[in-house]
């Protein structure tokens, strides 16, 4: 009686392939990031001093009307440290934190030291605290200072903020991404920036604990008035 | 800068290499069709990889100050959409990193499926190739979304994004005939 056999279907192999071709993938892999780094480095992006602002693009309020702003359209990408390209102030606030509503004064007397050399950007942030939510019409009204009822933590008409309209860019950050990208969760903070974005202070280096008690005006006498 | 690159045709070349052996091995008979796609999807992703990498590069490069890796005016340019800090990262990762990883784990499912066609957990490889590549798909066309109607002055078309999201089309084809094969018996 004839049996018939059936064909025996391929089998694999006997070692498992897999840790080769985990090796060779973790090769190839490790190659294209070393070469890729090596075409253009990896930089140091973030809030400290010395590193790369962060760049972001959010609705700005210029006074007339809200359209958009890029942080790094204003950046001197070129800036060998003596031409005349302006640095940046970023000063994050919220229209009803207190000692924002303060500094209001100190703000506008800066400003009008400053304005030549340095761009001011305020950044108004929406803390997620009682009492302080904000609307566009608060934040330009805080700039503006024109009446609206709410600034302060909803003590204050806008219209008696300290200090002078201010005529530059207000930044609405009421979805707290840009506090976020920059590792903030407080107000007021401010940093300044040289013309190519590089960030020269921080105010949460200097002051408080282990800080040198830098104050703002010194650090843009220092940065800016003596360049 | 011009928009056809030194590197853009590279990869060009890389994705009709790719969809040649493709197109010719899908009908092939046997284990040399298998290997013929095989071959096809490992082009693919190796253009994956290395337009992962690019681009990459580009981000980097475009955090301080222009690329010289990519056009940076016009309709077809990387400069309004890699340089997008709105839209040039999931979650703060880059999206070249992000292609990199993926890329890797798609090279290595097909590596290990080709120098072992008859392995145990071949069969399993193919079905997550084919689940893995598709699973990119959504975020191609969101990509495709994003840089013809949301990034600054849209809408760019951003070429080396484009040779990526082409790559990752034909991985999922090539993963398709793959899973086809070793359902119908044709592996091999």
């Amino acid at each position: 009686m004839s049996r018939r056999r059936a064909k025996a279907s391929p089998r694999g192999k006997e070692e498992d392939v897999r840790t080769m071709a985990g090796l060779v993938t973790a090769g190839i892999i490790s190659l294209v990031v070393v070469i890729s780094v090596i075409l253009a480095p990896i930089p140091q992006v973030g809030p400290e001093e010395g590193n790369q602002a962060p760049d972001f693009v959010a609705d700005s309020y210029n006074g007339a009307s809200w359209s958009e702003y890029r942080l790094s359209d204003n950046f001197d990408w070129d800036w060998n440290g003596s031409s005349d390209s302006k640095w940046l102030l970023i000063y994050f606030m919220d229209t009803d934190c207190p000692y924002c509503w303060v500094a209001g004064d100190e703000m506008s007397q800066l400003h009008s030291q400053w304005s030549d050399r340095v761009n001011f950007v305020t950044i108004a942030a929406e803390l997620g605290i009682p009492d302080h939510d904000s609307t566009r019409g608060e934040i330009e009204a805080f700039r503006d200072k024109t009446s609206y009822f709410g600034c302060n933590s909803d003590r204050d008409d806008c219209i008696d903020r300290p200090g002078t309209p201010n005529n530059w860019p207000y930044i609405d950050d009421g979805s707290m991404s840009i506090m976020s990208l920059w590792g903030l969760s407080g107000t007021p903070v401010s940093f300044i920036l040289e013309p190519d974005g590089t960030v020269a202070w921080n105010k949460n280096k200097h002051q408080g604990q282990g800080g040198d008690g830098e104050e703002l005006s010194e650090a843009l006498q220092r940065l800016v008035g003596e360049q | 800068m011009a928009v056809i690159t030194a590197p853009l045709m590279i990869f060009l070349l890389g994705i009709g290499v790719s969809t040649y052996l493709l197109v010719k091995s899908r009908d092939s008979p046997g284990e040399e069709g298998t290997v013929g796609i095989l071959n096809a999807s490992m082009g693919f992703s190796a253009v994956g990889i290395m337009g992962s990498g690019w681009t990459w590069s580009i981000h980097n490069s475009m955090l301080v100050g222009s690329s010289s890796m990519c056009a940076t005016e016009g309709l077809v340019q990387c400069g309004s959409v890699i340089g997008d800090p709105q839209w040039n990262n999931l979650f703060g990762i880059p999206w070249g990193l992000i292609g990199i990883g993926s890329f890797a784990i798609i090279w290595f499912l097909i590596l290990s499926i080709r120098m072992d066609l008859h392995a145990k957990w071949s069969s399993n490889y193919v079905n997550l190739l084919y689940f893995v590549s598709l699973a990119g798909v959504p975020f191609v066309l969101w990509l495709v979304l994003v840089e013809l109607t949301m990034v600054d002055g849209a809408p760019h078309i951003c070429p080396y994004c484009t040779v990526i999201h082409i790559a990752l089309l034909g991985m999922v084809a090539s993963a398709f005939y793959l899973r086809q094969r070793k359902e119908s018996g044709s592996w091999s």
